[in-house]
C-alpha cells in the first residue's frame, strides 16, 4: 500500500522515496495466501473491494491473476444459517454472490466433500500470486524513477520547521510529508515520532502442498471464513484462513504453532478429502494490522496535518490498491473518490460471531 | 549393478513389486531406489517443469528427485522399504 | 516430558543422548534412519544379513551397540517436522514417520543434524544416473551397491577419493576420477593433518589404489559438462586454473554411465534455524553455523548444536562435541558437579585435538570464486523447480537481492526441497553479481516442515464437532 500511494503521489507530482525496513512487498501483501473473494469481504468495505478487485484483474498476468470464481461452504446447519445471512448482506451490498445446491456444487468441484449442507457462488473470486507483489510494484517504481531503498531500518524520526528528517544509519532524509504504511509494524514506527494507535498484529498462518492431480477449479472458503483454499496452475495447493500463529513484528517474523496448523490443515482435508494423501512443503506467518472495530486506518495521523497513516485490516490485500490510490489522492490534497478511514475515530469494539 | 563382490555379501531372499506394471525384484527390505539401482531403473519420474528425466541423487531423503507413489502418497524412494507385491508408480503431475 | 530430546542419532547426537543418560537424565533419541550410526557410520539394509567388515562399520555397530543397551527411549524412521517452544521453555517437536505418537515434548533439545552436500550446478547434473558424492556413500554403506557399471567421480575434498576408493572396493569401474583440487592444496592439508597420520595414510593408500588401478586421475580439473538425454553418456573434464575457471582448450572427453559429484558438506542448519537460534556465517566451517559456545550452547535457552550441523569438523570430532552439549545440557538443567566439570575438561582437550583434521578437510571444499561462473546459462540452479542461473539473474538485475525476494520472483527453493539443494548456489550467485557478502546475503526465512509431510501424516481425521472455532471473522 505504500507503494500504490507513493505510485499515486508520484504520477500527482510530488518527489517521492519509499523506504522499507526489508524487501518490497514482503510484508503481508507478499506472504498471504492471495485470496481475491467477495464472499469473504466485510460488507461496508464492499464498494473499496470491487474497486481493488478490478485493478488486481489489470495488473493480470503480472500478479498471476486469476477469476476462478468462489464457492463457500457450510457443513452443518449452524454454518448454512450463518451463510445465508452473511452472503445476503453482501450481496446486497454489491456483490455478485448467489447461493447454490450441494449437488450443483458437486457437479462443479467433485473433489470437495460430500457433506456440505449449502454452499455460495461468486464468479468474480479468484486469487493472485502474493509473491509476485514485490516485483509488480518494483518494476512500476523503477518505471517512474521513484526512489526506493530496501533493507533500510528507520532507526529515528526528527520534526523540522518543514517537515520531518528520517535517519537510517548514515542516511539522512528530509521530507515535507511522511506516511506510515507499515502494516502489522504501523505502531512501532508511528511511536518514532511520538504517536500511539491501538493497532496490533494478527499472525497468520498459510501453507502450500506440492503440485498435486486437480482437486478444485475454484477459491474455496467457509462459512466461518476459517478456510481458503485454491489451487494454482501448476497443481499447489494454498490453504489459510487466518488460523493465529505467534510472535510479534518487533521481534522478527512470526511462527508457525501446531496447535492452530493443525486444525487448519484438519478443515481443508475435511473439505478436500483428497488433500490427505498430498504432503505440505511450506507453512509460513504473516503480520496483518489489525484494530478493534476491524476496519482501516487511512488518514491523517493524530493532529498532525504532515504525517498520514494507511493500514488496512481484514480483507487488505484486495482493498490495497484501491485504497492506497485514495490515499495517494488525499496527500496531494485532492478530494478521494471514496471516504477514508479517520485513525482518530473512536474505536468501537468489533465482534467475532 | 551386477558387478559388486556379491560372493562376500549374504542377502535376505528375493521379493518382488511393480514399478508402473514392470515386476521388480528386490531383497526383502531393501529401499525401493536400491532395488531398482540394480536393476538398472534409475530413471525415476519427469521433473513438473522441465519434464527432464529425474531419479535419486542425495541418497539421503532430502532433495525429493527420487519421490515415486505409493498407495497415492509421493514418497522418497531411497527411504521407503520394498515389501513383496507392493505397488509403485511414477508420481503423476496432473 | 522427556529432559532431553536429542535430533540425529549420528557420532555426536548418539553421543549426546548417551552422555545425557549416564547422568541420569530422561532421554529421547530420534532419528529417520533404522537405527544410529548417521550418515558416515550408516547402518546397513536390513536386506543384507552379512558382509565383510569395515573400519567404518565396526565403529557404527559398537555405536548401535551401546544405544541398544542403555536406558535411553528410541525413536526411529522417525522425522522431525516442526520444532516450538513454548512460554515455560518447553520445546514440542512434531513427528512423522513409523512412531506412534504425533508430538513429544523435552526441556532440553540438542540438535544434532549432521551435514549435507554442497553440489555446484553443473550442465548435465540433473541426469538419473548423477548422484552426490554422500549420496553415494549411502550407496555403499547401506545397500553395497554401485552406481553405475563405469563411473566418473568428481569435485573438492576427500569424499572424492572416499567414493573413488569405494567404488573399488566393491567391484565397481571408475572411468575417471577428477579432483578441483590441486597435489599443492592436498600437500597443504596433509601439513595441517599430521596430526592425525593414520587418517592421513588412510588418504595416501586411496590415493595410490588409483594408480596402481591405472585410473585418470585428474588434479585440479572440474567436470564442464555431463553429457545425455535420459542417462548420462558422457562427461567433458576441462583443467582449471587454481581458482577454479575451466582452461577451456584442454577438454577430454570420457565415457560413462554414472557421476558421483560433490564439492564438499554444509551444515544441516534448518533444525536450529526452525528452533530461533541465531546463525552466522564462517567459510572454515562450511558456510552457516549457529552460533554456539565451546559446549554447543546456541543463542536460544536449552537449545544445544552439536556434531557437523554446528560446524563440519567431521567424524572424527563429533563425539566429543556430543558428549559437550549433553553436559552443557545436564549441568543447565540440574547444576554441574565435579564429574561433569572434570568430564567437560577431558571431552574439550579431546575435541581440541580432533578439530584440526575436520578443518584442513573443510578447506580442501570451500568454494573456489570459477566454480560459480562455471553454471551456465541454462544451467538448472533450482532442480525441483527447474529454474536457470539466467532466470535468478534476471532477477538480480530487476533488483532482488535478498534470499527471500528472489525465491518470490522467481519460484527457486519453493519447490518440494524447500530450497535445500539451491539455496547455497543462489547465495552463490549473488555473491558474485552483487558483491555482497555471504552475511549480508543472509538466508531465507526458516519455515516447517523440515520435511514434506502428508497432511494424514499430521493431521487426524477430523471430529467436525470437536474442531477449535476460534470465532468467525467479523461481518
Amino acid at each position: 500500500m505504500g507503494c500504490g500511494t507513493a505510485l499515486r503521489a508520484s504520477e500527482g507530482g510530488m518527489n517521492t522515496i519509499i523506504i522499507d525496513q526489508s524487501d518490497m512487498g514482503q510484508g503481508a501483501s507478499g506472504v498471504n495466501a492471495g485470496t481475491l473473494s467477495m464472499q469473504i469481504k466485510r460488507v461496508k468495505l464492499m464498494p473499496y473491494a470491487i474497486k481493488g478487485h478490478d485493478m488486481w484483474q489489470k495488473m493480470g498476468q503480472e500478479v498471476d491473476f486469476h477469476k476462478t470464481g468462489g464457492y463457500t461452504l457450510a457443513f452443518n446447519d449452524r454454518e448454512a444459517d450463518l451463510l445465508h445471512d452473511r452472503m445476503t448482506m453482501k450481496k446486497e451490498a454489491g456483490a455478485n454472490i448467489s447461493f447454490v445446491s450441494p449437488a450443483i456444487l458437486q457437479e462443479k468441484e467433485p473433489s470437495l466433500a460430500q457433506k456440505i449442507v449449502a454452499a455460495s457462488y461468486c464468479p468474480d473470486d479468484g486469487y493472485a500470486n502474493s509473491s509476485l507483489t514485490g516485483q509488480y510494484y518494483r518494476k512500476r517504481i523503477t518505471q517512474l524513477g521513484i526512489n526506493y531503498m530496501e533493507n533500510t531500518k528507520i532507526t529515528q524520526i526528527n520534526e523540522t520547521s518543514t517537515g520531518y528528517e528520517i535517519l537510517s544509519g548514515e542516511n539522512r532524509i528530509q521530507t515535507k510529508r511522511i506516511l506510515f504504511a507499515c502494516g502489522g509494524w504501523l505502531k512501532e514506527a508511528v511511536s518514532l515520532i511520538g504517536e500511539d494507535i491501538p493497532v496490533n498484529a494478527r499472525v497468520n498462518t498459510v501453507s502450500v502442498t506440492e503440485r498435486a492431480p486437480r482437486l478444485m477449479n475454484s477459491v474455496i472458503g467457509h462459512a466461518t471464513g476459517l478456510l481458503t483454499m485454491k489451487q494454482k496452475n501448476n497443481g499447489t495447493v494454498l490453504i489459510g484462513g487466518g488460523w493465529q500463529g505467534i510472535g510479534k513484528p518487533s521481534e522478527g517474523r512470526g511462527k508457525v504453532v501446531m496447535d492452530s496448523l493443525i486444525p487448519n490443515l484438519q478443515l481443508a482435508k475435511f473439505a478436500a478429502p483428497k488433500l490427505a494423501k498430498v504432503r505440505i512443503v511450506r507453512s509460513w506467518t504473516g503480520f496483518e494490522a489489525n484494530v478493534p472495530d476491524f476496519y482501516p486506518l487511512a488518514g491523517k495521523l493524530g493532529k498532525r496535518d504532515n504525517a498520514f497513516i494507511l493500514g488496512c485490516v481484514r480483507g487488505g490485500y484486495t482493498i490495497g490498491p484501491y485504497i492506497s490510490s485514495l490515499m495517494g489522492d488525499y496527500i496531494l490534497g485532492k478530494e478521494p473518490e471514496m471516504p477514508l478511514f479517520d485513525p482518530s475515530r473512536k474505536f468501537e469494539q468489533g465482534k467475532l460471531i | 549393478m551386477s558387478s559388486e563382490n556379491t560372493d562376500q555379501i549374504k542377502r535376505t531372499e528375493k521379493i518382488s513389486f511393480t514399478f508402473d506394471d514392470q515386476t521388480v525384484e528386490a531383497y526383502d527390505g531393501e529401499t525401493i531406489a536400491a532395488a531398482l539401482l540394480r536393476r538398472g531403473v534409475i530413471h525415476l519420474r519427469n521433473a513438473p517443469n522441465s519434464n527432464t528425466a529425474r531419479g535419486m541423487f542425495c541418497g539421503m531423503g532430502v532433495c525429493q528427485e527420487c519421490v515415486v507413489e505409493v498407495d497415492g502418497y509421493k514418497v522418497e524412494a531411497c527411504r521407503t522399504k520394498t515389501s513383496n507385491g507392493l505397488i509403485v508408480k511414477k508420481v503423476s503431475y496432473v | 516430558m522427556y529432559d532431553v530430546i536429542v535430533i540425529g542419532a549420528g557420532p555426536a547426537g548418539a553421543n549426546a543422548a548417551l552422555t545425557a543418560e549416564h547422568y541420569g537424565l530422561n532421554v529421547l533419541l530420534i532419528d529417520e534412519g533404522s537405527d544410529a550410526g548417521g550418515q558416515v557410520w550408516r547402518v546397513k539394509s536390513k536386506s543384507i544379513l552379512s558382509a565383510p567388515v569395515t573400519e567404518t562399520s565396526l565403529k557404527g555397530d559398537k555405536l548401535r551397540q551401546r544405544v541398544k543397551s542403555s536406558e535411553v527411549d528410541i525413536l526411529f524412521e522417525t522425522r522431525v517436522w516442526q520444532i516450538e517452544q513454548n512460554e515455560e521453555h518447553v520445546w514440542q517437536l512434531g513427528l512423522q514417520g513409523v512412531c506412534e505418537r504425533s508430538s513429544v515434548s523435552g526441556k532440553a533439545l540438542i540438535i544434532a543434524t549432521g551435514a549435507q552436500e554442497r553440489v555446484i550446478p553443473l550442465n548435465g547434473w540433473t541426469l538419473p544416473g548423477v548422484y552426490g558424492l554422500a549420496g553415494a556413500t549411502a550407496l555403499f554403506k547401506e545397500h553395497m551397491i554401485l552406481p553405475g557399471k563405469n563411473t566418473v567421480v568428481a569435485g573438492s575434498g576427500p569424499l572424492v577419493f572416499f567414493v573413488a576408493s569405494e567404488i573399488i572396493r566393491l567391484g565397481g569401474t571408475l572411468s575417471a576420477v577428477v579432483t578441483l583440487n590441486s597435489r599443492f592444496e592436498w600437500l597443504k592439508a596433509a601439513a595441517e593433518m599430521i596430526s592425525k597420520p593414520g587418517l592421513l595414510w588412510q588418504g595416501v593408500k586411496w590415493v595410490f589404489k588409483l594408480h596402481i588401478k591405472g585410473i585418470p586421475l585428474h588434479w585440479q580439473s572440474a567436470l564442464s559438462s555431463i553429457n545425455g538425454n535420459e542417462y548420462v553418456q558422457d562427461v567433458d573434464i576441462i583443467k582449471t586454473t587454481k581458482y577454479g575457471y575451466l582452461k577451456r582448450k584442454l577438454n577430454v572427453l570420457v565415457e560413462a554411465d554414472s557421476v558421483c559429484l560433490g564439492h564438499g558438506l554444509i551444515p544441516a542448519i534448518e533444525a536450529t534455524r526452525l528452533a530461533g537460534a541465531d546463525h552466522h556465517y564462517d567459510e572454515t566451517l562450511g558456510g552457516w553455523v549457529p552460533t554456539i559456545d565451546q559446549c554447543g550452547r546456541t543463542t536460544v535457552k536449552y537449545l544445544y548444536a552439536c556434531g557437523d550441523n554446528a560446524g563440519i569438523l567431521g567424524v572424527q570430532a563429533a563425539p566429543y562435541r556430543g558428549e559437550l552439549s549433553a553436559i552443557a545440557a545436564v549441568e543447565d538443567l540440574t547444576g554441574s558437579t565435579s564429574e561433569t566439570i572434570n568430564h567437560h575438561n577431558k571431552a574439550l582437550k579431546s575435541l581440541g585435538e580432533e578439530a584440526a583434521f575436520g578443518i584442513a578437510a573443510t578447506a580442501l571444499t570451500i568454494p573456489k570464486n570459477g566454480l560459480i561462473e562455471n553454471i551456465g546459462k541454462n544451467v538448472e540452479v533450482c532442480r525441483c523447480e527447474g529454474i536457470t542461473r539466467e532466470e535468478i539473474e534476471i532477477e538480480l538485475i530487476k533488483g532482488s537481492v535478498s534470499p527471500n525476494s528472489i525465491k518470490s520472483g522467481t519460484r527457486c527453493g519453493m519447490g518440494p526441497c524447500g530450497g535445500r539443494f539451491c539455496s547455497e548456489s543462489l547465495a552463490m550467485i549473488t555473491e558474485s553479481i552483487t558483491n555482497q557478502s555471504r552475511e549480508e546475503i543472509g538466508l531465507p526465512t526458516a519455515r516447517p516442515p523440515l520435511r514434506p509431510v502428508s497432511m494424514d501424516e499430521i493431521s487426524d481425521e477430523l471430529d467436525y464437532d470437536e474442531l477449535p472455532i476460534p470465532g468467525v471473522s467479523p461481518l
